[in-house]
């Protein structure tokens, strides 16, 4: 298993090298003129000249890569055309926020997700299936925006139970950076208070995010189930006399958890891509943001870093679905 | 110049308790002096001759000092360093006495040896708004007589002179120079500031808030009573709407005409709308394909539906000619194109397309919905004519690829010119001289006349006589029809009832005067 582990963390180089390529590549084709737009509408030739010369974009395309490539294996995903700042200090602050998002959500997308999915399975065609088959029918063809703007109105301002928007208020102290995960630093430090407060500001946007994957989720463990409840091994378990709990925690959860622990897996790279809307809407100090605005006014190097970062996230995610598979199934052996 | 931020938990522990537990309502009304502007101007920088965006210009009135400042509606210009000057018949030679008790953040003196600094590390950098001075302040152009004493001698007359001084700001020359860093103190500047301003920064959280403390030994009079100022980034406009509804802000500066309309009549909110600082036209191409005969451009801004233009464009006023009808120069008696299908097609009839039949391209920046419906109101509009309007997205960067060369530029081109300065000079020049070609301001219109006439209106020491040159250029820009002058959209700002002081100014409004603010 180790071996298989190390193969496939590997296996990162050679996609991130190709990854990195293509970003870099389709980034210096398009069209459009961003030198001239940091430089500002009133810049005279030799000002533009200076700005391109600064970041390099005189220099022929292979160097500019070559360039880039290099400075990435000393952790310098250059700087902001825009900002001017360094991207890796930008995205040391966004991306921490948005893994916190993701990985909140996921987890009670799995946590309703599924057990839903599991009781809608064990109880086919009755009423509990009916009822979390059209919950997550009507989950599934919700916009997030919109729910988002919905729970908004209904937690925020008419209850206000919870905050309307934002990461952790400015008037409170963080607890001091280490993972960039207020949830975990706020723990690593003792200060309760602050996770409470970062539990608090994340409970809307997880939920709005959650709702998607809790709804496949749910979906895909019940087909799971299902099938698995149909085979010999389970007729034969319960001619044996065992309890149907036991059943289908012991037997039919293990067998049938495989598919929806890919559901997850491929669930951590789409939220990643996709949490922009949320994060407007709930002005969540994120990648998806820092993203979309880099992508408009083609500022090459965050792109290329977020895309980077993406593909990493994905990599290593699905790889910890591949190994949980022989942890959750002993049938199951990694080569 | 860090605030400890466990002082600061100290201060509003119980109100961030009540936020953060319940989330419930005015809570930073209770905070003390303290007041929040919500705003969608990340700041990233914190060099006052880096950038001519809002964020930094809020920088200019609040960290640091220019020589005069601008105030008011109409604007004016006041003293602010320089508490007075004179100025030579011939408009060349502008002496400036500094206010003596002008001091930079560290406590020392704001002398003349660093505003002559000041305007050399501009020039030198080219960035930010040098354009303003460019040409006008020449490399000796600044001599210094004594400590507070310093004398312009321009390179050529420039009549707004003093209107662009506010936005020229003065560094510490002893701070940029322990730091240089070989880029002119721009890195050292990216987490520092080097001002002499009525503020300095606590705190700095990129793309998230800055949190400036008012500077207690400031040297100006008319200070309001709050002691910090939280500069807060809210990446959605409804959010800021509604946190300034349930008092979490104190002010809003980027609110849409929709804000507008829902934030009327709510209570413990104020709202200013005003004329603002920008206008927008369609720019056509005037150089380069069927909108190069001027025929065919007139025939098209009198078939325009202007009242369709201004019912879509939510709190807005038409523009009457090139020049915002609050400044200096404005021609109130000029006569501009209105819907007239009839003289449009006169005007259509000496083309070479007497019955239309041709397809256009108008361009705008993919995101801005009020240009997407300006876009389709000129679509809708040419039918009239059997014109086919061909509307296309395009982010801002192609935008000014295409803005380089006529070939490039399309048929109507949507564009904002902001006023980033108190006089007719900016949009005249910007927008409508030649030398601006192949920037996306006035990519393609070219007319020596209304060049020679701009120029000299910028000369132009004698009011009267430059109000007299600025008629006549807005007269020969309305014959060569190269715009369709369109809306100036109101600026729009709300303000929580407790905040006093506010005065508004139309020259940059996202950039709150910090400075007479007070809390109640």
């Amino acid at each position: 298993m180790l071996r298989y582990a190390l193969f496939r963390i590997a296996l990162v180089f050679p996609l991130l090298i190709g990854l990195s390529g293509l970003v870099f590549l389709i980034g210096r084709v398009l069209p459009g003129d961003p030198v001239g737009l940091a430089a500002g509408p009133f810049a005279s030739e030799e000002q533009r000249a200076a700005i391109a010369a600064e970041y390099g974009l005189d220099q022929s395309l292979p160097s500019q890569y070559w360039t880039y490539v290099t400075g990435l294996f000393e952790g310098d995903f250059g700087r902001s055309l825009m900002t001017r700042r360094p991207v890796a200090g930008d995205l040391a602050v966004y991306l921490p926020a948005t893994l916190e998002l993701v990985f909140f959500s996921l987890f009670l997308a799995a946590l309703i997700g599924i057990p839903a999915g599991l009781i809608a399975g064990a109880r086919r065609n009755q009423a509990p299936d009916m009822v979390i088959g059209v919950s997550t029918l009507t989950a599934m063809s919700m916009p997030p925006f919109f729910l988002g703007l919905m729970l908004q109105l209904a937690f925020a301002m008419a209850l206000s139970w919870l905050p309307l928007s934002g990461r952790f208020p400015f008037i409170l102290t963080p607890p001091p950076s280490v993972t960039g995960f207020l949830t975990i630093d706020s723990i690593l430090a003792g200060r309760f208070d602050a996770l409470r407060v970062a539990l608090i500001h994340l409970t809307l946007p997880a939920i709005t995010m959650a709702l998607a994957p809790i709804a496949t989720i749910a979906r895909t463990m019940r087909a799971s189930t299902i099938e698995v409840m149909q085979q010999d091994y389970v007729l034969n378990a319960r001619a044996a006399g065992l309890s149907p709990r036991l059943i289908l925690f012991k037997y039919v959860f293990r067998n049938a958890a495989s598919a929806t622990l890919t559901t997850i897996g491929l669930y951590v790279g789409w939220l990643l891509g996709s949490t922009v809307l949320v994060e407007k809407v709930f002005d969540w100090p994120g990648i998806g943001l820092y993203a979309t605005n880099a992508i408009l006014s083609q500022d090459f190097n965050p792109v290329i870093a977020v895309t980077l970062v993406i593909g990493v996230v994905f990599i290593i995610s699905s790889l910890i679905v591949d190994l949980l598979y022989g942890v959750l199934n002993p049938k199951v052996t990694l080569k | 110049m860090r605030l400890n931020r466990r002082d600061m938990l100290l201060g509003t522990a119980a109100s961030a308790t009540a936020l953060s537990f319940s989330g419930l309502g005015p809570v930073l009304a209770q905070s003390g002096n303290t007041i929040v502007i919500g705003n969608q101007g990340a700041q990233s920088h914190f060099d006052p001759h880096a950038g001519q965006d809002y964020p930094t210009s809020v920088l200019m009135r609040n960290i640091y000092d220019g020589l005069t400042d601008v105030q008011d509606m109409p604007p004016r210009v006041v003293p602010r360093l320089a508490s007075e000057w004179t100025i030579s018949e011939d408009g060349l030679t502008y002496v400036f006495k500094l206010n003596p008790n002008a001091t930079f953040h560290d406590g020392t003196p704001v002398t003349a040896e660093a505003v002559k600094y000041s305007f050399n590390r501009i020039q030198a950098m080219a960035r930010g708004n040098n354009w303003m001075i460019d040409g006008i302040v020449g490399p000796d152009s600044i001599s210094v007589i004594d400590e507070t004493t310093l004398e312009f001698q321009l390179v050529r007359p420039f009549a707004a002179f003093l209107s662009v001084l506010p936005w020229i700001s003065v560094v510490n020359p002893a701070i940029i120079e322990a730091n240089e860093g070989g880029d002119m103190g721009q890195t050292f500047l990216l987490n520092n500031t080097a001002g002499s301003g009525p503020f300095t920064v606590a705190r700095f959280e990129p793309e998230n808030l800055i949190e400036f403390q008012r500077n207690a030994s400031y040297w100006r009079e008319g200070a309001g009573n709050t002691d910090r100022v939280i500069w807060l980034y809210v990446r959605e406009n409804t959010n800021q709407r509604l946190m300034l509804q349930r008092g979490e802000i104190h002010m809003a500066v980027d609110l849409t005409s929709d804000d507008i309309k829902a934030l009327e009549g709510s209570p413990g909110v104020n709202l200013v709308v005003e004329p603002g600082d920008r206008t927008f036209t369609f720019k056509m191409n005037t150089a380069y394909g069927p909108t190069a005969d001027v025929n065919l451009r007139k025939a098209i801004a009198y078939a325009f539906n202007y009242d369709e233009m201004l019912r879509v464009s939510g709190y807005a006023h038409l523009m009457q000619g090139p020049l915002p009808q609050s400044f200096l120069g404005h021609d109130a008696d000029l006569e501009v194109p209105r819907m007239d299908l009839e003289k449009a097609r006169e005007y259509l009839a000496m083309t070479e397309w007497p019955e239309g039949g041709l397809s256009l391209d108008c361009v705008y920046v993919v995101g801005l919905e009020q240009e997407r419906l300006w876009s389709l109101v000129l679509l809708d509009s040419l039918r009239a004519l059997n014109i086919e309007v061909n509307i296309i997205a395009a982010t801002w960067p192609d935008m000014v690829a295409m803005s380089t060369s006529p070939e490039t530029f399309p048929a109507f081109f949507n564009v904002y010119l902001g006023v980033s300065y108190a006089d007719p000079d900016v949009i005249a020049f910007a927008g409508y001289h030649s030398s601006r070609n192949g920037s996306w301001q006035n990519p393609v219109y070219s007319n020596p006349e209304v060049d020679a006439l701009i120029e000299a209106a910028r000369s132009e020491v004698d009011e009267a006589a430059r109000v007299e040159l600025y008629k006549q250029v807005q007269a020969k820009i309305v014959e060569d029809a190269p715009d369709i002058f369109g809306v100036i959209e109101s600026a729009k700002v709300g303000l929580r009832d407790n905040v006093q002081g506010y005065s508004f100014t139309p020259i940059i409004v996202q950039a709150v005067d910090f400075f007479p603010l007070s809390v109640v």
